[in-house]
């Protein structure tokens, strides 16, 4: 089959962050194929799609389509070449219709004045040219998530794209939905497209594409026909990460149950239940880790129970007491610790200096303040004992935190919340972003804390991470507990099903299929 | 008797109308410009700049029309300089805002004096106002005519203004890029759309009619100039757009509504001895009502949401499925 | 250590500093369109705005007199601004005080000293009480607090107006104005035939408890922490809207503390066309002065100072209009505004140097 796409010697250095997110990356796509580009979350999927799309210049390497060198230097001059992407946050017009979206910038008009009924007309032909209705009168805003990809899928082919470019196109999606996409990209492929389809979910690559490449590290680890690799293979090849495999984790000793949260339903922005009748316990001692594609409650759930968000139903319990009416001070006051998962938005304020952000959410105890005056040298002092103790390179008493590396940023927040020793800590994906050492940090220090006797919610999209650190796991999918499994024995593919949606009896099923 | 009343009405009517427009030419303006996803809260100085260059344009000249044309054409320039400020050096349009407004209400007294040798207003008979314009059969037509008769071109140009607005925003291909910038920009600009033109655009075009509107002040209601002869209008302006949801034909009401307001204030001051400064304090009461009607309706919006949430939950019948499934809640 | 706070002293000066440069050269434009040369323009102002050439007749004497209004407009602005709000409400916060120091300067009798305390605390009350309908519009319905406390002051200078027209006017004067206010609650000055007193040590005063309350006291803290960071004021469990009211509460009892030692320490009275502006040249003051308290002081008195040489030099003694003091300091805003103009620059010297110094920075990185 001849080759749509050919990329060759892809580098490319951030300088800024100091990642190397393409190391010498070799890419080829035959035409007419639906080929899969997996990778854990940093692996440099994105980047590679970014290159391709001009919105990210490489260091080096070349790029050719249907055997012809380009040169991509604008998304612009991608789209004239025939490539088209589906961004994972769609880059629609809320209250636009489905036709004003998908013609936006291409309208048709008479002296530039819009001629809204061709509009119309002509979604409305493409849609069933492609087999894929929509109103063309619909505002956007009103449309479920998976129609609102559809519009961006339209709104790529009304551009006469060849090459299309998804990333993360089901981590927002429904499972019906994500049937219905995988038979919208099958269908596509078979009318002559190319379909790069980006994700870190296995049991879709084996659903949807023909090829199927791994990424690690920045690295291209080698591209496997579909009929001739298992989920298993593709695993090992995604992963492969040796970090996790050092972690001591002693034998868990749990304790009394220092968190329960009951019935608990949490309304997101929208005021579509983000939780709901949501029912979990963390004891002394364990960790309880909670898996799940990003975006199925798992921000609400976490505010909820640190008290940034108000409850719409249920109740949460704290060392045997309830907690619902208490605010986030007096939480934290009782010994609730919480990594949140934006340390530069949330978890810092990279405005103030280190002892500054330190004495967050104590700076009303008397170590610290004695009748409103803060303490200056007592905090100097803490602060001097949290760099030291958690070895926060760059870092000094009162000096800047925003010209710290990610790693050691997180470090500070780590070292915040586990310095009073507390009771029950929220860690809210404590390592997105971070580079191995650092993460092998964090990880050691919550097995620290678990060994100490402290309760841990471990909440987090990477399935390694959870399945090394976790002793009980559940799976959050809409918003609800999709099942519970005993960490000892949870295998990737388990999780990987109930993460989408599926049951505990498909596991097993799956399993079978794959095994054999 | 009745005819006595009724000559009143229509001079409220009237009046208002007049003390509305230069209101909702700059609301206009900002109403563009909030559509744009840029702040414009210099409504107020470039109104300023309007009055006093068409006067002294006029003065000058010998020609009021020229005057106008000129001040729309500087409030036009602030528009492109606000507009290459912010894009080429990311300037904080809010300190810009409040430094460019402080700096025409200087600057104008401070050539008012240099010019003029007066500090608190300036005229001179040489300087023809924008004469009123009768409409021929309109003029003839009992109530109609008397409401809708007999303004200045500006007056006019506003009502047009309004109309042609509309018809840019919502029929044209620039109009719906405008606000597809304003509301998601890079939505807009992953399809090839400059945001920094139509940002420009909206500016330049925001500057020209709040001059526009200030013109209206100095040689179209009355034929001089007071020092800060905007009085606040610019600021009025803003409300008004965000009353009127941003949208031309309703921000025309709404500026229409502070205009009468202004208008039943002079009113009350010759019909009762209310003190003239207890009543002119009725518009920005009204503005200060306004904002936080504005301000009262998201959130009351926002509590009903959460309240059907709520109620949702608690009927029966709903299951797990039902209520997870955006496309169920909102079909 | 101590470079490390040099260079962030140097840093936080720069622009403030570059501004005022260009301002003036910008200025300097507008003196071309009179007689005057604008080098003596410039001359003029500066020895008439801060010359002293014998001690009774001293103008920076009257400069600091006149800074002590914007001092605490300047402070007032602070305060709002260190916990997220835009307040321009200083000018209105600030004549509620001058009405109520006007009639409580003649209404009520009380010995020395304590009369004036307690009319600054009144007026401070009653600052306090205008400027906490912005903060709680902003706080509890998301009211931009721009616009209504720029409505509210035009309603404070229509309602001051009113009354010294109509319920304290003194007399039937062709100029409305209010009694004067009794000596017991009078102000001390320094010097005879100056105005110069004890209202500059009591902004000096507040000057100094604002730099302690908001970097040594936990309110402080609060109102700092939520003002650069909503998100993280709400994880760390600070009171955000709490915080935001009491700043709020606090810039108004400043500017009414202001207004009510413009009426007793020098007007001793309120009169018609009473606001002139000193509020608003807080806000600007504040701006300026990078909002941080030292910062405060000194820019109100270079803003004073270049008003009363605008005033006293350029337009009696060459016949500039003063309007062109309050030009310069509103392009002074505007250049702080473009500060990344300067920024870009100063990088590119800075890389200029390095270059010229041969030093090699991929060296350096590793």
């Amino acid at each position: 089959m001849a080759l749509a796409l050919e990329m060759k010697g892809i580098t490319k250095y951030f300088p800024s962050s100091d990642v190397l997110a393409n190391n010498n990356v070799d890419f080829t796509v035959e035409a007419g194929e639906v080929h899969a580009l997996v990778g854990e979350n940093g692996a440099g999927k994105t980047t590679l799609m970014n290159i391709l799309y001009g919105l990210v210049k490489p260091d080096s390497g070349e790029i050719f389509l249907d055997g012809n060198k380009v040169s991509i230097g604008h998304p612009d001059d991608a789209i004239r070449l025939g490539i088209g992407m589906v961004h994972q946050h769609f880059k629609l017009v809320p209250s636009f219709t489905v036709a004003q979206n998908i013609m936006l910038g291409i309208e048709p008009s008479t002296f530039g004045v819009l001629r809204q009924r061709d509009e119309n007309e002509a979604v409305a032909r493409l849609a069933e040219q492609y087999g894929l209705p929509v109103d063309p009168t619909a505002h956007v805003r009103d449309l479920p998530v998976g129609m609102q990809q559809r519009v961006e899928i339209l709104k790529v082919l009304q551009r006469e794209a060849k090459i299309l470019i998804l990333d993360e196109p089901t981590a927002v999606l429904t499972p019906q939905e994500v049937g219905e996409l995988i038979r919208i990209v099958r269908n596509l492929s078979k009318l002559g497209y190319t379909i790069i389809f980006i994700t870190h979910k296995l049991v879709e690559v084996m659903h949807v594409a023909d090829r199927v490449s791994v990424m690690r590290g920045g690295r291209m680890m080698g591209t496997k026909k579909v009929s001739d690799t298992s989920i298993p293979e593709l695993a090992r090849m995604m992963v492969g990460r040796e970090v996790i495999l050092q972690l001591e984790k002693p034998e868990a000793r749990p304790g009394e149950v220092v968190f329960e949260a009951k019935d608990v339903t949490v309304a997101s922005a929208s005021g579509v239940p983000a939780v709901l009748n949501l029912s979990l316990q963390v004891r002394e001692g364990e960790i309880l880790g909670v898996a799940g594609v990003s975006g199925n409650g798992q921000t609400e759930l976490v505010e909820a129970i640190a008290g940034m968000r108000p409850l719409d139903g249920g109740k949460l319990y704290f060392l045997g007491k309830e907690i619902n009416r208490l605010d986030v001070y007096q939480r934290r006051h009782l010994g609730m610790a919480h990594i949140p998962e934006d340390r530069i938005q949330v978890g810092l304020n990279l405005e103030a200096n280190l002892d500054e952000n330190l004495i967050v959410s104590r700076y009303k105890l008397p170590r610290f303040n004695r009748m409103g005056f803060l303490l200056r040298r007592a905090i100097r002092d803490f602060s001097a004992s949290i760099i030291e103790k958690f070895s926060i390179a760059g870092a000094r008493p009162g000096g800047s935190i925003a010209t710290l590396s990610g790693g050691n940023m997180q470090k500070v927040v780590v070292g915040r919340e586990l310095s009073g020793n507390p009771k029950f800590i929220i860690a809210n994906q404590p390592t997105r972003g971070l580079d191995v050492g650092s993460i092998e940090f964090v990880h050691q220090t919550l097995l620290d804390a678990r060994a100490e006797g402290a309760g841990i919610l471990l909440v987090s999209v990477e399935l390694d991470e959870i399945m090394s650190l976790s002793d009980r796991i559940v799976v959050l999918y809409r918003g609800q507990i999709q099942g519970e499994l005993d960490a000892a024995t949870a295998t990737e593919e388990e999780i990987g099903i109930l993460m989408a949606g599926g049951t505990l009896q498909e596991t097993a099923r799956s399993m079978k299929a794959a095994a054999s | 008797m009745g005819n006595f009343t009724d000559i009143l009405t229509f001079q409220l009517l009237n009046s208002g109308i007049r003390l509305a427009t230069p209101i909702i030419l700059a609301a206009l303006g900002g109403a563009l410009c909030n559509r744009a996803g840029v702040l414009n809260l210099a409504l107020e100085g470039k109104m300023l700049l309007g009055a006093f260059l068409a006067i002294v344009v006029a003065f000058y000249v010998g020609n009021t029309y020229i005057g106008i044309v000129i001040a729309m054409m500087a409030g036009g320039l602030l528009g492109l300089l606000f507009a290459f400020l912010y894009h080429r050096y990311e300037v904080d349009l809010i300190i810009l805002a409040i430094a460019l407004n402080m700096l025409i209400l200087e600057l104008t007294v401070y050539f008012m004096r240099v010019l003029f040798g007066q500090v608190g207003s300036w005229s001179d008979p040489s300087i023809q106002r924008v004469p009123d314009i009768q409409i021929p059969v309109l003029k003839n037509i009992p109530v109609l005519g008397d409401i809708l008769n007999g303004y200045n071109f500006i007056v006019y140009f506003s009502w047009f203004a309004a109309i042609a607005l509309y018809f840019i925003l919502f029929h044209t291909k620039f109009g719906r890029h405008v606000r597809a910038v304003g509301e998601n920009k890079e939505a807009a600009e992953t399809v090839g759309i400059n945001s920094r033109r139509v940002q420009t655009f909206a500016l330049v075009i925001s500057g020209m009619l709040a001059a526009m509107g200030g013109a209206f002040l100095s040689v179209g209601h009355l034929k001089l100039f007071t020092r800060n002869m905007s009085n606040g209008r610019g600021w009025t302006a803003i409300t008004a757009a965000l009353f009127g949801f941003n949208h031309p034909i309703a921000t025309f009401f709404t500026g229409l509504f502070f205009g009468f307001a202004d208008a039943f204030a002079v009113r009350i001051q010759n019909v009762t001895d209310l003190p003239p400064n207890l009543a002119q304090l009725i518009p920005h009461f009204t503005t200060l009502v306004v904002l936080v009607l504005v301000a009262l309706r998201e959130k009351v919006g926002q509590m009903l949401a959460r309240r059907r949430f709520q109620t949702q939950l608690q009927s029966p019948q709903t299951s797990p499925e039902g209520a997870t499934s955006p496309a169920s809640g909102t079909d | 250590m101590d470079k490390e706070l040099r260079q962030r002293i140097f840093d936080a000066i720069l622009v403030p500093v570059l501004a005022v440069l260009s301002g003036l050269l910008v200025a300097a434009i507008l003196v071309l369109f009179t007689d005057t040369p604008p080098l003596q323009a410039y001359r003029t102002l500066f020895s008439s705005g801060f010359g002293c050439h014998e001690l009774t007749r001293c103008a920076f004497f009257t400069t600091l007199e006149r800074a002590t209004p914007l001092i605490l407009t300047g402070l007032s602005a602070v305060i709002a601004f260190r916990s997220g709000i835009f307040s321009i409400g200083q000018e209105g916060q600030m004549l509620m005080g001058s009405i109520i120091a006007a009639w409580l300067g003649y209404a009520i009798a009380l010995p020395p000293v304590i009369h004036p305390i307690f009319i600054m605390l009144v007026a401070m009350a009653a600052g306090a009480a205008y400027g906490w309908l912005p903060g709680v519009l902003k706080v509890k319905l998301g009211v931009n607090e721009i616009i209504s406390t720029i409505v509210m002051n035009s309603i404070a200078i229509l309602f001051i107006e009113y009354v010294v027209n109509f319920p304290l006017r003194a007399d039937r004067g062709s100029v409305a104005r209010s009694p004067t206010i009794l000596e017991s609650a009078q102000l001390a000055t320094f010097l005879p035939g100056s105005k110069w007193g004890v209202g500059f040590v009591i902004a000096i005063g507040v000057a100094v408890i604002t730099l302690i309350y908001l970097w040594r006291l936990t309110p402080g803290y609060e109102q700092r922490m939520a003002g650069q960071s909503l998100r993280f004021a709400l994880f760390g469990g600070i009171p955000s809207d709490r915080a935001a009211i009491r700043a709020m509460l606090l810039s108004g009892a400043v500017s009414g503390l202001a207004g009510a030692i413009e009426v007793l320490g020098v007007h001793h009275r309120i009169l018609q066309g009473f606001s002139v502006g000193l509020g608003f040249d807080g806000l600007s003051v504040a701006i300026l002065g990078q909002s941080h308290p030292v910062g405060v002081v000194i820019v109100a008195i270079l803003f004073a100072g270049v008003r009363l040489g605008a005033q006293l030099g350029l337009q009696i003694q060459e016949g500039i209009p003063r309007e062109l003091g309050g030009s310069i300091i509103a392009l002074m805003i505007l250049f702080v505004a473009a500060r990344k103009l300067y920024q870009d620059n100063i990088d590119a010297i800075r890389r200029f140097i390095d270059r010229v110094r041969g030093r090699d920075s991929v060296g350096e990185k590793a």
